[in-house]
């Protein structure tokens, strides 16, 4: 699936994050800025990237901005804004 | 998430007076003026008194405040959330911020970064935190070339006159490859995409010239809002101070830019200071560190009777109808496009027959 459209998720209040999707050309760009970067930054991208992954994402520009959001929450904000970005009508339940 | 229940938050437009008013006395008790080129503002109200309020000009948010009794809970962050989401809705996802630099902090904590500092006086900040660096490594990487000698022009060539034209001859001639951004706000009497292929067309014969879409980050209504108020003349040293610093430490090392042209500016008193400040900002060795570019004033050509070429010259020469006027200030390149402009603005033109133009 393609990122079609620039899109936004979440809030910058703490234990939430925000993310924003936008299209590129040349594959995936992420950015992950967190305040807990230091002891999770490596678990946060892993749960990005495998958000992306599951909706087969392979390219777009994608910017986190982490106030130390639980995993769970981090994949329910990465859902919105591709579901968002990619103009999604029919969405897939069961992958997610 | 915590939030007040007696905290609400509504979008106004800035020409409703007696809000205007309101809002004007806010930021004027939290120590700021109001912008005129701000069209909206984002206001929060607890028990119907203003609270905090965000204005919104095009892409970039400023006259931001909180009322001094809110600044120690998350409402600033809120506020900034709020406008941030009516400027999405406006359709402009990538915003700039314009603060002073001792409320940076404050500013980082809702998602904007740093682009550009002025001593003590702004900081320009963006919503991303790696907007000007994908812009800059695209220019690098697709258009970076290598010589030594690398010069650039900006301009809005609005239209493109032989004037305009001369110019690249010059700098062409002075570099070794020129860069030219043509700038890409579409708030001139010619579209941006008109202007940009005036700019194409008449420089096709120049092999060592590369025409650029300015971006947001040169002269646009972010890092320089002044340039397209000039009928106030209101010249802000603030605002072309940080256009010509975000053009000295990033756009210039990407393209190994060395030397800038500009014309010299007989007429526009906000260009004209524009050219000015860009002697210090871009050549000054003692004020920053990144590399210092040389500036190139050219002056004017001008026309048969002695005056200045210049696009504001044609563009009063085109609502009197006075082609013959026209062709003398234009290239040919630039004919079609004039023709084609006047063809969608017939209101302006009396019984001028097309047919006539050279």
């Amino acid at each position: 699936m393609k990122i079609v459209k620039a899109a936004i998720a979440g809030t910058l209040e703490s234990s939430d994050l925000v993310v924003k999707v936008s299209p590129a050309e040349d594959g995936l760009d992420i950015t992950v800025n967190s305040e807990v970067y230091k002891q999770f930054g490596e678990q946060i991208t892993a749960v990005v990237k495998e958000t992306l992954s599951a909706f087969n994402i392979t390219q777009g520009e994608i910017i986190v901005e982490d106030k130390g959001a639980l995993d769970c929450v981090i994949r329910a904000r990465m859902q919105t804004a591709i579901l968002r970005g990619t103009e999604s009508k029919e969405i897939a339940w069961e992958k997610l | 998430m915590y939030s007040d229940p007696s905290l609400t938050f509504e979008t106004v437009e800035t020409h409703s007076g007696t809000l205007r008013e309101e809002i004007a006395l806010f930021l004027k008790s939290n120590g700021l003026g109001m912008d005129d080129d701000i069209e909206q503002f984002v206001i929060a109200r607890c028990k119907r008194h203003l609270v905090a309020c965000a204005g919104i000009a095009g892409s970039t948010l400023k006259c931001i405040a909180v009322d001094a009794a809110w600044r120690s809970t998350s409402l600033g962050l809120k506020v900034i959330h709020e406008a941030e989401a009516q400027a999405i809705q406006n359709g402009e996802h990538q915003l700039f911020l314009l603060t002073t630099p001792c409320n940076v902090k404050a500013f980082r904590g809702c998602g904007f970064y740093p682009l550009v500092t002025l001593d003590n006086r702004a900081t320009l900040m963006e919503n991303t935190p790696v907007g000007i660096h994908h812009y800059c490594r695209k220019l690098r990487k697709h258009h970076q070339v290598n010589a030594s000698n690398v010069g650039a022009i900006v301009m809005n060539a609005n239209p493109f006159t032989s004037g305009h034209l001369y110019l690249i001859e010059q700098a062409a001639k002075a570099c070794d490859w020129l860069h030219i951004f043509v700038v890409e706000e579409d708030l001139s009497t010619f579209s941006f995409q008109d202007r940009l292929a005036m700019v194409q067309e008449g420089s096709r014969h120049l092999p060592n010239v590369t025409v650029h879409p300015g971006s947001r980050y040169i002269i646009s209504r972010g890092t320089f809002p002044g340039y397209f108020l000039k009928e106030k003349q209101i010249v802000n040293e603030v605002y072309a101070a940080i256009d010509l610093i975000l053009f000295r430490r990033y756009i210039a090392p990407a393209l190994n830019i060395r030397q800038r042209f500009v014309g010299t500016e007989p007429f526009c008193k906000v260009t004209a200071q524009y050219n000015f400040a860009m002697h210090h900002w871009l050549e000054d060795e003692t004020i920053m560190a990144d590399a210092p570019i040389k500036v190139n004033e050219i002056t004017r050509v001008t026309d048969e009777n002695n005056l200045p070429i210049s696009a504001s010259a044609v563009r009063k020469s085109l609502e009197r109808n006075d082609m013959e006027a026209v062709t003398r200030m234009v290239p040919a390149t630039t004919l079609p496009f004039l023709i084609r402009w006047l063809s969608r603005h017939p209101f302006k033109q009396s019984d001028y027959n097309l047919a006539n133009v050279g």
